[in-house]
């Protein structure tokens, strides 16, 4: 034994700087992606999408691709007269059969050989249309006389023959609504000495994952069905695949290979998976279906574009008094996650600051655009947009110093607002007084008012923003748990099984790093194993940052059993008490003395070995002490709260418009760091994809079609724009979270646009309320050359 | 790199379409050999394919039978210097440019436009014959060549010899996309007379990153200097007309009298040299600031150096 590798042990693992455990696989190229699986005896699939943008449809031909050598099916909706709505509100079939409502509709599939000759079929069906007139805007939509996108009930036949009616006809187009309130605005009104208002444009972003979507999809000779999948949450998916096919969940498994970038665009079903499952049934062969980079922007969903109008006002002593918000989102042309997104801009709107009056009203609007899902932040860019132009703009009215206009109204730890949130740890007093001196924030502020007028073309400004954000998992399903599994084997290798997914976001490293610092084992001493439905326990899906602390605490819980389990062997083997023993660097230790009893590994052997042999696996399921909201929206939704601030500094260059992000100086209350570098790689990332979202990125719409669906006209951030970025990091040691740490993932990206737009006004004195800052946009701004946004008149 | 318009929503249809239409690939070794292949005019040409290669997924490229690719003959590489012009082998890259000395000390408006063209793998495919042959009105490289007066070379085989013709960039440009390059034709060299003593040149791009983007407008100019005065005034401009275009409104307005009088007219000239159109990168009205407020800002670091 002596002469094997002996693991190296450095003390605690919590806060180091640990490379991600994926990090090898994918640096030298060898993670195999969905893209780089191939089954034996699979086909390729291919969808046929609307060269429409709303039209009736009046016949579809499908004979000559059916004809052409190498095509094992052609699919129509005539083909899967059972096929089930998908989606939130479940008004979209995965294929269209008489209608079609936007460009990405999918009217027909093919299966064949190969991805060629799918794509020769495709392009042989022949559809004829009968135009309809296309709704463009949500303003469009709500006039009277649109239009109406779901005017007629959505029919489906079952197996057995029966029509059901599965979406009721509307008789307008709106998707959703949301209406929340706390205090009184009257009074909150009669109290300001100023009040503002403004109307907000926030556009149209997609994820843009470097991963195109995918799915394999595999019916086994007992008709059970196998797919790779990319989904975010696989549990939830399994069972309403189950309901779409009329299947026994039970029969569905669904691996989860290492996916190529989430950030929400996972967490709904879209139509291209039930069509690769609806080819696997019909042609008994395993069907992948891999989108094209055009396909990837057209036919996955965006960021949900709103239009925003708030009041706000405040005292003469800098209190908020009232907050009064409307919006209007963009619904697209079906429901997705994208209309629920108010559950979290309204938490920003009545929480993020103290405001004792509020009120909040939305409706999301059908139209023929694309149609928006979830993505990271979810819908709290938008709203933290606006709060933070207001904050700017009441300190300034009544004369007040931004920060500590802010300092005025933060929440304190301890607070419960009257939204129902519990702000058991709080750091965000210390998230501003970070940043705002990290930044030399008011100096830098004062100085750059000072030069609007002095005649150089080229400014320089800074701005500042925060966030509030679940930190401690969202209970929006009556269960917000996760459940592991650990096995010990007799040499202490520990294979940890959680129901958790792994994004990219590091959770495994994480999980595996909270077990280790348990059971005082080197993370080479543990497998993660998080893919597979027929093998890991349930788990809700990895949204709404949750997988380190609620994913975190169940591996913990299940550690900490397993070290139950050894410090009671050891205790009688020993004849000490167990409460005597502890694990470390791989032995069982007297505390005391730091005597070091047995190698873990070989008292597990014992165990195996001995008469009464005994297993070290325990599982454990965790489930956060949060609440589902009432119909009010009130209620503690997360078992924690995160925190941050943000201060940008920017240049302005007038002749142009151009915008330069030249530094971002973050605070952010994450609980306490686990990993540290992946929690800077967290924060660098998000705030990157913040600043495309202020900068560069715009998913152009005109009349329903995408006109730029490519990397070449849809404007990334790329290497040389990245600013530099300082991270402070609070750390509020969480009560509740694993070790202290709270949820992070949507956190970073969640400020940049509201902070570089406070930046523009403190460099030039032009305030704009419609994003993104393109150079165009800003220089229309900066020269009175275009309109600030109105709100809708029909609404 | 496509001009506008921009590529609609649709479904890409079929990107193996373009490509489905090849028979026959062909790897020349010499340039007679690869003329000789032209003879009919039926081929494809292959440099980079930086621009063929995403053409033809969006189905803009239309592939003849024959794709012939150039990379293997000879003729049309290296940048050579004579007594009083540069030849630029038409499969000189644009890193090829940047490392040049010669490039970096006369003709500085090249090299800029280098140094901003894509990114690293890119500039080391694309060449610039493929730049030239493409011929979009937002060509970075197009702009510095028609400050400079450059002329294109091309090589066809006529009676079973190679002939060569030779006319300036400025007529070589038709419109997007579109050349005077006959289809029998290979473009082997663009040939760049040494700029006089004394001339200076400065280029600008606007994209709205510093990486990887296709100009929203680009400004060339070049001058000799006299004083307050400027002599042999070039001023090219890119992404606001048809074509890549000399501007010589510009150059007489700034020719006429010293600086910084000329400025403003020269700015006013230059709003009725462009003819700019809007598209998915710039609006036409953006664009006419742009070329005022940049045109402006190079003719007053001028006449402040
Ligand atoms: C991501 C990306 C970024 C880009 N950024 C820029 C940029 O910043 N600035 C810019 O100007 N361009 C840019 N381009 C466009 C492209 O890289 C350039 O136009 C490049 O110079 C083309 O050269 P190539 O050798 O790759 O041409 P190819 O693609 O090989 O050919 C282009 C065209 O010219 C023809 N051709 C090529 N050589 C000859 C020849 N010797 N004789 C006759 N015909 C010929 C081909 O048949 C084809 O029609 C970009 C392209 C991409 C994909």
């Amino acid at each position: 034994m002596d002469a094997m590798e002996k693991p190296k042990y450095d003390g605690s693992l919590i806060g180091k700087r640990i490379p991600k455990m994926d990090a090898p696989e994918k640096a030298s190229g060898k993670t195999r992606y969905i893209h780089d699986i191939d089954l034996p005896g699979q086909l390729h699939a291919k969808i046929l999408r609307s060269s429409e943008v709303h039209a009736r449809i009046v016949a579809i031909d499908t004979g000559a691709a059916r004809a052409l050598p190498g095509v094992h099916a052609v699919i129509t909706a005539a083909d899967v007269p059972w096929q089930r709505p998908i989606g939130v509100a479940k008004d979209h079939l995965p294929l269209k059969g008489d209608r079609v409502r936007s460009p990405r509709d999918e009217i027909a599939a093919v299966a064949a050989e190969s991805e060629d000759i799918a794509a020769a079929a495709v392009k042989l069906i022949k559809v004829e249309y009968e135009p309809l007139p296309i709704v463009a805007t949500a303003e469009d939509s709500l006039k009277p006389g649109a239009a109406l996108l779901h005017g007629e009930d959505l029919i489906v036949t079952g197996p057995d023959g029966k029509r059901e009616v599965v979406h009721k006809a509307s008789h307008d187009n709106v998707a959703m609504t949301f209406n929340y309130g706390q205090g009184d605005i009257p009074n909150g009104e009669a109290e300001s000495v100023v009040v503002v208002e403004d109307v907000f444009r926030l556009h149209y972003v997609t994820h843009c994952c470097m991963g195109v979507s995918g799915v394999i999809a595999e019916f086994d000779a007992s008709e059970n069905l196998l797919l790779y999948s990319n989904t975010q949450v696989p549990f939830l998916h399994k069972r309403e695949f189950a309901e779409l096919l009329g299947m026994d969940p039970g029969r569905i498994r669904i691996i989860q290979p290492p996916i190529g970038g989430g950030f929400g665009s996972k967490l709904d079903i879209y139509p291209f998976e039930p069509i690769a499952i609806y080819l696997a049934k019909i042609t008994h062969r395993p069907v992948k279906l891999i989108f094209s980079r055009e396909e990837e922007f057209m036919a996955s969903p965006t960021r949900q574009p709103v239009l925003l109008k708030m009041r706000s006002g405040c005292r003469s002593d800098g209190r908020l008094t009232f907050r009064d918000v409307e919006t209007v989102h963009d619904n697209g042309a079906y429901t997705s996650w994208g209309a629920t997104t108010p559950f979290v801009m309204m938490q920003t709107i009545s929480s993020l600051y103290r405001v004792p009056n509020c009120n909040y009203r939305t409706r999301a609007i059908y139209t023929n655009n694309p149609y928006a899902g979830s993505f990271r932040g979810y819908g709290n860019l938008q709203a933290t947009f606006a709060v933070e132009a207001h904050m700017d703009k009441l300190a300034e009215a009544i004369g007040m110093d931004p920060l500590e206009f802010r300092l005025i109204n933060a929440q304190d730890p301890g607070e419960v607002t009257p939204q129902g949130m519990h702000f058991k740890s709080c750091g965000f007093k210390d998230c501003l007084q970070t940043a705002a001196s990290r930044s030399d924030y008011q100096a830098k502020f004062s100085a750059a008012r000072g030069k609007w007028n002095d005649g150089n073309p080229v400014k320089r400004g800074v701005g500042m923003a925060s966030m509030l954000h679940v930190g401690g998992g969202a209970k929006i399903y009556p269960s917000d748990g996760c459940g592991t599994i650990i096995k010990m084997d007799d040499f202490a290798h520990i294979t940890l099984i959680t129901g958790a997914s792994e994004i990219g976001q590091g959770s495994e490293t994480v999980l595996a790093q909270l077990a280790c610092e348990e059971l005082g084992l080197p993370l080479s001493a543990v497998t993660v194993v998080n893919n597979d439905t027929d093998v890991k326990p349930w788990d809700v899906g990895v949204h709404a940052s949750r997988t380190t602390f609620i994913a975190g605490n169940s591996a913990l819980g299940a550690a900490r059993k397993a070290k139950a389990k050894i410090l009671a062997a050891a205790a009688s083997k020993f004849g000490r008490p167990a409460e005597r023993l502890d694990l470390r660097e791989g032995c069982v230790i007297d505390k005391a003395t730091g005597e070091k009893l047995i190698e873990i590994g070989k008292l597990i052997r014992s165990l195996h070995f001995s008469d009464k042999a005994e297993l070290v696996m325990t599982t454990f399921y965790y489930e956060p002490p949060s609440h589902k909201q009432d119909k009010e929206f009130r209620g503690d939704v997360s078992a924690a709260y995160a925190w941050a601030t943000q201060v940008v500094e920017i240049e302005v260059d007038t002749e142009t418009g151009i915008v330069k992000l030249l530094k971002v100086i973050g605070a952010h209350d994450v609980g306490r760091v686990l990993n540290r570098l992946g929690i800077e790689g967290q924060i660098e990332g998000g705030v990157v994809m913040g600043q495309g979202y202020a900068l560069t990125e715009d998913l152009i719409v005109e009349n329903g079609v995408i006109r730029n669906p490519n990397f070449r006209d849809y404007k990334l951030v790329t290497a040389p724009e990245i600013p530099e970025i300082d991270v402070s990091f609070i750390e509020t040691m969480d009560g509740e979270g694993p070790q202290g740490a709270k949820g992070v993932g949507e956190a970073p990206a969640i400020c940049v646009a509201a902070a570089v737009a406070n930046a523009i006004y403190n460099a030039t004195g032009v305030r704009i309320t419609a994003l993104p800052f393109t150079p165009e946009n800003v220089y229309r701004a900066l020269h009175s050359n275009s309109q600030p946004p109105t709100w809708i008149a029909a609404a | 790199m496509s001009p506008q318009p921009a590529t609609t929503g649709r479904p890409a249809v079929a990107p193996e379409e373009g490509v489905a239409a090849i028979e026959t690939y062909a790897a020349p070794r010499s340039l007679a050999e690869a003329v000789a292949l032209l003879r009919t005019g039926e081929a494809t040409i292959l440099a980079g394919g930086t621009d063929l290669m995403p053409q033809s997924k969006t189905g803009r490229a239309r592939f003849q039978r024959m794709l012939m690719n150039v990379r293997h003959v000879p003729e049309l590489r290296g940048i050579r210097g004579t007594q009083d012009c540069v030849r630029f082998g038409a499969l000189t890259t644009i890193t090829e440019l940047l490392d040049s000395a010669l490039v970096k000390n006369r003709f500085n408006a090249l090299w800029q436009a280098a140094d901003h063209f894509a990114s690293e793998q890119l500039r080391n495919a694309a060449t610039i014959g493929g730049n030239i042959c493409n011929a979009s009105p937002a060509g970075d490289t197009l702009v510095p060549l028609l400050v400079f007066d450059a002329r294109v070379e091309l090589t066809s085989e006529v009676n079973g010899a190679a002939a060569r013709r030779t006319l300036p960039l400025a007529e070589f440009f038709v419109g997007p996309g579109r050349t005077q390059r006959r289809a029998t034709e290979l473009l082997t060299a663009v040939e760049v007379p040494l700029p006089p003593d004394g001339f200076f040149s400065e280029f600008y791009k606007f994209g709205t990153r510093p990486a990887l983007d296709i100009s929203a407008i680009a400004i060339g100019f070049g001058a000799v200097r006299d004083g307050q005065r400027l002599r042999q005034v070039r001023v090219a401009f890119g992404a606001v007309a048809p074509t890549p275009i000399r501007a010589a409104k510009t150059e007489a307005a700034l020719a006429s009298q010293p600086l910084p009088a000329a400025i403003e007219p020269a700015l006013a000239a230059a709003a009725a040299d462009i003819h700019p159109i809007s598209d998915i990168r710039a609006s036409a009205w953006y664009r006419r600031e742009l070329v005022r407020n940049v045109l402006r800002r190079m003719l007053n670091n001028v006449t402040q150096n």
